[in-house]
């Protein structure tokens, strides 16, 4: 146990292990999914109205974000020639499938049916329509496991919508809501700020959404203040989800010197926060 | 050997069925339930089962690779089901002559804290190497109580091709 936990020795061996086990798991995938076809198939047209009526409460949800994040969109472009910034980098979009949540009493993790085989890389990040909802953290030939948002030591860097002042939101374990640390208590924060991706790390494309705040705590004696968020992506809602295959590399200028030290700065350990100035020469 | 329950000697187990109730057990383990507490471990009362039964033919080594699987599955650290369902197979196999003399319930009860072992052993793990414990997490206890209660019924499934009679009297049923 320790081995694997400190050093990445063992990997082989998993990965030689998931190779048996993963027909099996799929085989076992087949009882649910035929379940799923069923009920799918004799659905009322109550539960389709219902279904309906939810889809354009969501899609009108989804415009306004969408006219949010164009609207930072163009202020930011606008900055960054301003400031004669590098302009944003462009990234590939991978349908993915949730196969299972694999049973774990301290973090939550998903499973998808695509791997290295598909040009999917450690770290990259895993979205639905909704926004974030985590991090490959290993890869396999054909399957990879996503660390979701609330796993413990998990950071993301985010801007808040409203105002763009940026954070970092931190999870906190399983059941626990996620974290919005380092903040003074006078940072401009409301209950219900939406908080996006800002893409400082280079592990995630800035606007996505990431969680919305649920709760402020100001404490004026330490001048900290606790603010809880909770995420927007829910898991066990759809099957579908998108990776996000932004390539950090693109953004990181001295290539010379990166490829010499890519043991350090190439390559992301999952789950640590790395950050990095961006456009800086 | 001699079914304690009932006084009767039972019929020889048979390998085959021992490994095919193993394969089974670990198919219902990889059912994508989802990540709930309180869903039973089926794998690990099959292996304490024949661990108390059969210990001659499912010992701690099967334990061991059956739950580096479930390590695999489970996303955890390598081993760490590997290591609890050894301890818990090692424990098992040394009480067996005790339990196995007891009535069904009384031997649900006294593998009541090797359930919990298997239950909680992530969970202490996770507070050993980081130095958070999850108290949340510790509702897997539960998981340990269903699995107890599920111990009669394992039994009887897993001892009636035993309890079988030899030659079967169609003429006269008893």
């Amino acid at each position: 146990m320790l081995i694997d936990f400190r050093y990445k020795t063992l990997n082989p061996i998993r990965d030689n292990v998931n190779w048996i086990l993963r027909p099996l798991e799929y085989v076992m995938l087949m009882p649910r999914n035929v379940f799923d076809a069923g009920s799918e198939y004799f659905t009322t047209r109550g539960t389709l109205d219902k279904e309906n009526q939810e889809m354009k409460v969501r899609q009108a949800e989804l415009s306004l974000l969408a006219n949010q994040s164009e609207f930072l969109l163009i202020e930011n472009q606008n900055l960054r020639q301003l400031m004669d910034l590098q302009k944003q980098i462009p990234f590939k979009t991978l349908p993915v499938e949730i196969l299972f949540n694999p049973p774990n009493p301290i973090s939550q993790r998903i499973v998808i049916n695509r791997g290295g085989h598909d040009d999917l890389k450690l770290g990259n990040p895993i979205a639905n329509d909704a926004g974030i909802l985590g991090q490959v953290v290993r890869l396999y030939d054909r399957s990879a496991e996503v660390s979701l948002l609330e796993d413990p030591d998990f950071a993301v860097p985010v801007q808040v919508a409203r105002n763009g002042l940026r954070a970092a939101v931190f999870g906190a374990g399983r059941g626990n809501p996620l974290e919005l640390r380092y903040l003074p208590v006078a940072s401009d924060l409301e209950v219900g700020d939406v908080l996006i991706t800002s893409g400082i790390d280079g592990v995630y494309p800035p606007g996505f959404a990431v969680a919305v705040i649920s709760r402020i705590e100001r404490n004026a004696d330490k001048n900290s203040s606790n603010v809880l968020c909770v995420p927007v992506a829910v898991v066990n809602r759809y099957r579908q989800a998108l990776a996000l295959l932004y390539d950090p590399q693109f953004d990181a200028k001295p290539s010379v010197v990166n490829k010499s030290s890519s043991g350090g700065a190439g390559v992301m350990t999952p789950g640590r926060r790395q950050t990095r100035a961006r456009g800086m020469q | 050997m001699i079914d304690f329950q009932s006084g009767y000697i039972l019929r020889p187990a048979n390998p085959l069925f021992i490994y095919f109730s193993l394969l089974c057990a670990l198919l219902l383990n990889l059912l994508p339930i989802g990540n709930y507490g309180w869903v039973p471990d089926w794998l690990i009362i099959c292996i304490v089962f024949w661990n108390i039964h059969q210990h001659r033919y499912v010992g701690v080594m099967i334990a061991f690779t059956l739950g580096l699987l479930m390590d695999v599955h489970n996303s955890d650290l390598l081993g760490l089901h590997a290591f609890s369902y050894s301890l818990v197979a090692y424990l098992a196999i040394s009480w067996h002559r005790r339990i196995i003399a007891l009535s069904v319930f009384t031997q649900a009860l006294h593998l009541l804290p090797i359930f919990l072992l298997v239950s909680l052993f992530p969970v202490l793990t996770h507070w050993v190497l980081s130095g958070e414990l999850y108290w949340w997490a510790l509702t897997g206890s539960i998981q340990a109580l269903i699995e107890t209660m599920l111990w009669p019924i394992a039994t009887r499934i897993l001892l009636a091709p035993q309890r079988r009679p030899i030659d079967v009297d169609h003429n006269r049923p008893i």
